[in-house]
């Protein structure tokens, strides 16, 4: 399988905090690719890196082929990394000529406003940036990624700031470029349902190393666990071990099926009063959870 | 691939720095019409109070007689294209040209698709041009500002511009170009160091000041205008040197410093450049 990024023992510190450690990673060319993380896993520290804004501090990357910073190697590249800004004074249309330019392509005015139709943009095609919301200057900044016409594209939470119908629109486009156009598409997102619904592979990062990389249904798979909804939990926990895990008002039960009519006799022997009890598969968001000991929170999980 | 790469970042950044109205109108076109609109308001209200007034009792420099020679304008104006006026405006350009992608984040947009030594020579570029338009759109108002005067007091017009002329007002145009530039770098490097637009506009401005205290202070420090310390420390100097060289000839600079100035303003064009490049090379572009 070919990669268009590894990484090998990419290390970022920043002062005495290490972003990266030693992070050695292979993303496969075509499809979709998730990085997950909660806040501070290094995602942004990694595509920085892969982008040649910042220089690991020990490691290497390459990256198309190429050695980071290596221009001709990024010029394959496409990228939107965090919310993107732009010139105020421009339009949307003048934005993506001048990057255009940049990029050594000639102004092109069938392709850029194909682009900008294909984010939705096109009302405001030729509206100053100034004026366009979180949600428009991603939607720009996606437009930005792709209108060099990349192998590969990075976009770092590529629907943040959009409405529903417009996530559902760049879930649509992502999975079209890949499907389609053959265009490797690595995201990072915080919307762990998003991910699941639109990538093929994820990678979870946590304090800067690798904790899990797989094709999304063989992460999925085999993790079915039973929901508890009970009381008192500290019983529950007690009886459970490491096997069980407090989500919220309920425990989740890493426990197999033929273990569950067992396990709810002992616990209501022992006074454990349960409310509701039934067989939940796993989610993406179980498997972040497990492997990166997050607390969910709204802001962990939107 | 690396040249077709710079012209690619000099395309583009003259493509964005042309729609940024405000920089361009600051910049390039402010000190030109203002100072047109101004003189030919001044010819104006000097003609009006000149009604009662006989030549004989204005002083010399207030005379409105005799032919306005345009050739000659064209040369003393290149003369005078570095100066601090005109400058301070092109600064105001320049520094948005250096510093805004700091303040609009857009390094990272563009820093993907070059080389980061592309990338600031693609700006030095693009500034090179935005100096040569200001001073082209400088010595047109000054042209068209005694077409003004020729019309209101009534004044004949010639153009007399010999071979020697032309190599003067070109000579001159093109150290005052060379002059500017140097600030510009300094504004460069002042950006690239402090990523910041006013830093960008003001060190060189001070940098200027600096100088100029300097160069009132030598019989002080006991420098003479041809040592090598004098020049080397003020380019302004230099330039003066070289001015005076292409205006007077060889009686007009000191015997043996010429080849000090030249050394001075290269010095001072490449070594904030440098300093710029390297710094650039290693910055962390995602802190913005």
């Amino acid at each position: 399988m070919t990669a268009v990024i590894e990484t090998r023992a990419l290390t970022k510190t920043y002062g005495a905090v290490r972003a990266l450690d030693g992070l050695t990673l292979s993303i496969p060319k075509g499809g979709v690719y998730g990085i997950l993380g909660p806040n501070g896993a290094g995602k942004s520290t990694l595509f920085r890196i892969l982008l040649g804004l910042i220089r690991p501090t020990e490691g290497e990357a390459i990256v198309m082929g190429g050695a980071i910073g290596d221009a001709r190697a990024s010029r394959r590249m496409g990228s939107m990394i965090e919310t993107p800004r732009f010139p105020p004074f421009m339009t949307a249309r003048q934005v993506l000529v001048w990057l255009s330019t940049a990029h050594g392509l000639k102004p092109d005015a069938a392709r850029t406003s194909g682009w900008l139709e294909r984010v939705g943009l096109s009302e405001a095609a030729d509206r100053k940036v100034r004026g366009f919301s979180v949600g428009m200057l991603q939607r720009l900044g996606v437009a930005v990624a792709l209108i060099t016409e990349p192998e590969l594209v990075i976009l770092d939470e590529p629907t943040s700031g959009m409405d529903p119908p417009g996530i559902q629109e760049m879930r649509a486009l992502i999975r079209s470029l890949a499907d389609r156009e053959g265009i490797t598409v690595i995201l990072a997102s915080h919307q762990l349902l998003e991910v699941q619904r639109v990538c093929d592979r994820v990678a979870i990062m946590n304090k800067g190393r690798l904790v899990r990389e797989g094709s999304v249904a063989d992460l999925t798979s085999g993790g079915e666990r039973l929901r508890l909804s009970a009381t008192p939990m500290a019983k529950i926990m007690a009886v459970l071990g490491d096997r069980g895990t407090v989500e919220g008002d309920a425990v989740l039960a890493a426990i197999p099926r033929a273990e569950g009519p067992a396990l709810l006799r002992g616990l209501i022997e022992q006074g454990v009063d349960i409310d509701e009890a039934r067989w939940v598969g796993a989610d993406l968001e179980s498997v972040f959870m497990s492997e990166t000991g997050s607390v969910q929170t709204p802001e962990a999980i939107r | 691939m690396s040249v077709t790469m710079l012209a690619d970042a000099v395309r583009s950044e003259a493509y964005r720095f042309a729609r940024d109205r405000t920089a361009v109108i600051w910049s390039v076109l402010f000190v030109p019409v203002f100072g047109l609109v101004a003189g030919g308001l001044g010819q104006m209200f000097l003609k009006q109070k000149m009604g009662a007034i006989s030549n004989a009792q204005l002083p010399p420099g207030l005379l409105q007689t005799g032919t306005l020679d345009m050739g000659q304008t064209l040369v003393s104006t290149a003369g005078g294209l570095a100066n601090p006026g005109l400058l301070l405006f092109i600064l105001i350009g320049l520094s948005t040209l250096f510093a805004a992608d700091y303040r609009w984040e857009t390094w990272r947009l563009t820093s993907a698709r070059n080389t980061r030594p592309n990338l600031i020579l693609g700006k030095v570029g693009v500034a090179k041009l935005l100096i040569l338009a200001a001073m082209i759109a400088f010595l047109i108002s000054e042209v068209l500002g005694e077409l003004v005067k020729a019309a209101i007091f009534h004044r004949q017009l010639a153009f007399n511009m010999s071979g020697e002329d032309l190599g003067r007002f070109f000579g001159l145009a093109a150290i005052a170009w060379i002059r500017v530039i140097q600030f510009a770098m300094l504004s460069l490097l002042a950006a690239v160091l402090t990523r910041s637009l006013l830093a960008a506009l003001f060190i060189p401005i001070v940098v200027s000041i600096g100088q100029f205290f300097l160069m009132q202070a030598m019989p002080l420090l006991g420098w003479e205008p041809g040592d090598w310390i004098a020049q080397l420390a003020l380019p302004g100097l230099a330039y003066d040197t070289l001015k005076a060289l292409i205006q007077q000839g060889a009686a007009g600079a000191p015997e043996g410093v010429v080849y000090k100035a030249a050394i001075s303003l290269i010095l001072w064009l490449l070594l904030p450049l440098a300093a710029a490049i390297a710094w650039f090379g290693r910055q962390d572009l995602s802190k913005e």
